[in-house]
């Protein structure tokens, strides 16, 4: 008995080796240390940068997480610590771990802000050059804060509803899982409709960013309102429920919808001048690669001290509106979203 | 006053559509209760999770459970799609999303069911590891990507046609479909109620699920039986996955399937099947499907704030549950 208990245990430990061997030899053939020959050797030591994403649970996500890997690539010459997190207690563990590796700089796209910031400012304390994407944190603890703006994606994808009615007519809702994004983004639209008496708000439902919910919820919601006009959605995956439910309906004619985020086929599709889709709203998950460059450019060849006397600096990533004419220069078609 | 003992589920469905319809009339006022379409949906919407409960009746009547069906099926959406993608033109390249997706489906399940039985790890813990692992595979194959089906006619046409309802139109005039899944769903639980309750496996299943070591002393190989039931559920599985990837045209490898086993296991235990095992009924597990879209419906329909649906569905569950046992004591 005791010999087959034995004999399990080495099976395991055997099986556990071979995959967390494959694991790693993964990550650092597509992250950290491919090119250990032709790295300059300006320092002995080479920086070393975590980075912290959310997994990719959905389009936007899967994005955040392509666009993060290609400019991994890009630095061979420093050592990256990469890790992805399922949500925000996930993320801090990870940020522990990397604390432990003795990360140098760290860029982040955090889950939340709240839950986040006391780890993050533990880290900053520690001397990590901490560049922060997307969400900030809820104290100023960031040396480079590049800011998405949910707000204004919601005000700018409203504004052109409203500007496409001639500021009269009835809108249908989708939102996207409750957390501060969506909040924003349907905060930023409701000042929008609030100038716009004319517009009028038939129904909100929550979509949870998922193209089948969505799809479900508004064949519902179409039922109950027979005029609709325009339909605003809270990202692009949504939009694409919503649409299958019109055509399902037989609902399909004058009527248009504004997602947002510049998924590709939706930006396609607006280049096309599908009346379906006249607009869409950018909120590019490539922002993540910037923050990563800006990392590198800022870190590289200046001591910790140099580092500490920088003064923050605050940046945000431009939302844009995306129409026909202009949509070509937002269409990736090797893009993963 | 029999026929209604014997169908409680059927008594809280009845309950939950008086109080829709009078809610209407009051409230309302839009006759949404009998609005041929409306009801078109709530059936359409809720015959995918059906066919996946009805495979969970049997599992869960057998003394198991399943967690990871709803990442399955999103791996299951995701080979299904690769499989129709392969450019073997129609119909070959439906059949091949349809055997890929089922095949794959009830051999799962059946190494499922071998993990459970004969590697004697707890249901709950090996299905986790499924829900885990079944997941992670799908983003994996697809790098997160989600999938675009290429086939435009005959794939999309399993889920998106159906048998127009005389009499209803929708607004462009075309005659409303009571779409194909809505009649597979009826024909599963038409044939899981068969096994349930006509065929041999059935009584046996319903002996290992009540008293496991009882039926092994009187002959019946409990294991084989279980594995059966895995097996039954995974295939059942794919079939879901091959109908969403139609309707979706395309599968999304995060988002596909999630949460499914929720529902599934919410109306198995809304039908009245037991989790201890070795007692329920397939129809009863439908009524169960129904009644929680029902409930998802009229919350879709109702103003109530999108943060406190979840408040009030689970509320609805909880009386749903209790007008059962109320039953079961009066009668």
């Amino acid at each position: 008995m005791k010999s087959r208990n034995l004999l399990k245990f080495g099976l395991i430990a055997a099986a556990a080796l071979m995959v967390f061997g494959c694991g790693s030899g993964d990550a650092s053939s597509s992250a950290s240390s491919t090119t250990p020959t032709t790295a300059p050797a300006a320092e002995g030591k080479k920086l070393k940068i975590g980075v912290s994403i959310p997994s990719a649970d959905h389009g936007w996500t899967g994005g955040v997480k392509y666009w993060a890997e290609q400019e991994m690539k890009n630095h061979p010459e420093i050592e990256w610590v990469y890790q992805t997190a399922d949500n925000p207690a996930k993320q801090n563990e990870s940020l522990d771990a990397m604390l432990a590796q003795k990360i140098d700089g760290l860029v982040i796209l955090a889950h939340a802000s709240e839950p986040l910031t006391p780890k993050a400012k533990e880290l900053h304390d520690a001397g990590v050059f901490i560049v922060n994407v997307d969400r900030g944190f809820t104290e100023p603890i960031a040396d480079i804060f590049l800011a998405g703006d949910n707000k204004a994606f919601g005000r700018i994808s409203a504004e052109f509803i409203a500007k496409q009615l001639n500021g009269k007519g009835n809108v249908l809702i989708l939102e996207g899982v409750a957390c501060n994004v969506n909040t924003d983004r349907v905060e930023g639209a409701k000042e929008i409709w609030a100038k716009n008496p004319g517009i009028k708000v038939l129904d909100s439902q929550q979509a949870d960013w998922n193209m089948q919910k969505a799809f479900e919820k508004m064949q519902t919601m179409l039922v109950k309102h027979k005029e609709v006009n325009a339909i605003w959605a809270a990202d692009d995956d949504m939009a694409l429920g919503a649409e299958k439910a019109l055509k399902e309906a037989g609902r399909d004619k004058n009527i248009f919808i504004l997602g947002g985020a510049g998924m590709k086929d939706i930006v396609k599709r607006v280049m096309d001048g599908d009346p379906m889709f006249p607009g869409d709203v950018t909120y590019p998950p490539s922002m993540i690669a910037q923050g990563i460059k800006l990392a590198v450019e800022t870190m590289k060849g200046k001591t910790k001290e140099e580092l500490k006397a920088r003064k923050p600096t605050n940046e945000t990533v431009k939302i844009e509106l995306i129409e026909k004419a202009n949509a070509k220069d937002f269409y990736f078609p090797d893009s993963i979203y | 006053m029999k026929f209604l003992s014997n169908n409680k589920a059927l008594v809280a469905l009845a309950a939950l559509y008086i109080i829709y319809v009078l809610i209407d009339i009051l409230h309302w006022k839009q006759g949404l209760p009998m609005n041929p379409q409306n009801l078109r949906n709530i059936l359409s919407q809720t015959s995918y999770t059906g066919i996946i409960a009805v495979g969970m009746t049997l599992v869960i009547i057998g003394g198991g459970i399943d967690l990871s069906v709803g990442s399955l099926m999103g791996l299951l959406g995701v080979l299904s799609i690769l499989a129709l993608n392969k450019p073997s033109g129609e119909p070959l390249q439906t059949i091949a999303a349809i055997v890929v997706a089922i095949g794959a489906g009830a051999l799962i399940g059946f190494a499922n069911g071998v993990i459970i039985t004969w590697g004697k790890i707890a249901p709950f813990v090996a299905t986790l590891a499924g829900l885990v692992g079944f997941r992670s595979l799908a983003l994996a194959l697809t790098d997160a990507r989600s999938l675009t089906a290429t086939s435009k006619e005959v794939f999309p046409g399993l889920a998106q046609g159906g048998i127009p309802i005389p009499g209803a139109f929708d607004a462009a005039g075309r005659p409303l479909l009571a779409q194909w899944p809505i009649f597979i769903c009826i024909a599963v639980a038409a044939v899981g109620s068969w096994i349930l309750n006509r065929s041999v496996y059935g009584r046996r299943l319903i002996a290992v699920g009540a008293n496991e070591t009882a039926a092994i002393y009187s002959g019946i190989r409990a294991n084989q039986i279980r594995v059966i039931s895995y097996t039954f559920l995974g295939l059942c599985t794919g079939i879901v996955a091959v109908l969403q990837g139609s309707r979706l045209t395309g599968a999304d490898p995060a988002s596909l399937g999630q949460n499914v086993e929720l529902d599934a296991i919410a109306a198995v235990v809304i039908g009245g099947t037991s989790l201890s095992g070795g007692k329920g009924q397939v129809w009863a597990t439908v009524v169960g499907v129904l009644i929680l879209g029902l409930i998802g419906n009229m919350l879709t329909i109702s103003n109530i704030n999108n943060n406190w649906q979840g408040c009030v569905k689970g509320v609805i569950i909880l009386l749903a549950v209790l007008i059962q046992r109320g039953q079961k004591s009066t009668s």
